[in-house]
């Protein structure tokens, strides 16, 4: 669904649909002209963040579903995605050096990665229910 | 099998490669890993892991490969990587997994001095 400045999607909690939400998110960014190396940056935050709302926010529960809100605007993109959880707690910074040892377990990486990535990044409640990361990214001048 | 990737293996002199055409993630990794499990039970000590230059990594993936360069370090095996794009490279290198593993360019370069 697209109104105005916006595009809607949502797509089931189930691994590999966070691909469709990703080259949604990299069609837009194209029309808006960033370049090549910004979208493939988009393209793995927006992964990251919907991988994040199906495997923790949304526990795999295939009845339901995460929204992804595209928000195109003049110098920035705002991509939102909507879980139905409880929100990130504070995560610690991954070590590779603990997950090469096996201290830490070798996953962990899709919000350092949508951190690292991303121009900006914040968690926050909705008010229907459940948590939405919301991260924007800049056109470069 | 799955779709959404290929793992094929074959040998270059001492060098076991894997190729792995297609999605690297969590779902995929069973497939990878098995792979490195049958060379490495065969004997390999040099692998490289030619990886599609068009496939998707993602976080899960880059898990399933620290794994593998978790247990080769362990096995006492030199991991070298080859056909990533440019922001995988990057990506590795933001993570540090190439403190543990080195990248090339081409899969010629990766086999030259292995």
């Amino acid at each position: 669904m697209m109104a105005d400045n916006r595009v809607e999607l949502h797509i089931p909690s189930i691994m590999g649909f966070e691909k469709v939400a990703m080259e949604c998110s990299a069609s837009v960014a194209k029309k808006m002209g960033f370049t090549e190396d910004r979208i493939e940056d988009l393209k793995t935050a927006v992964a990251e963040a919907c991988l994040n709302a199906i495997e923790h926010g949304n526990k795999m529960d295939t009845n339901t579903k995460v929204g992804i809100t595209l928000t195109v605007e003049e110098t920035k993109l705002q991509v939102a995605v909507k879980d139905e959880g409880k929100g990130v707690g504070n995560i610690s910074l991954p070590s590779i050096e603990n997950k090469m040892e096996g201290k830490d377990k070798p996953r962990g990486w899709g919000l350092f990665l949508i951190k690292n990535l991303i121009n900006e990044v914040t968690f926050e409640p909705s008010p229907e229910g459940g948590n939405i990361t919301k991260m924007v990214i800049y056109l470069e001048k | 099998m799955n779709k959404d990737i290929q793992v094929s293996t074959s040998q270059k002199d001492d060098v076991s490669i894997l190729n792995i055409k297609g999605d690297v993630t969590a779902v995929t990794g069973e497939i990878i890993e098995a792979a490195y499990q049958k060379v490495s039970t065969a004997g390999a000590k040099k692998i490289l892991l030619y990886f599609d230059k068009d496939g998707y990594i993602n976080s899960g993936g880059i898990a399933i490969l620290i794994g593998i360069a978790s247990e080769s370090r362990k096995s006492g095996q030199t991991v070298r990587l080859t056909g990533l794009s440019g922001h995988f490279q990057k990506i590795f290198n933001m993570v540090g997994l190439t403190k543990y593993t080195e990248i090339f360019q081409t899969e010629e370069l990766a086999l030259k001095d292995f």
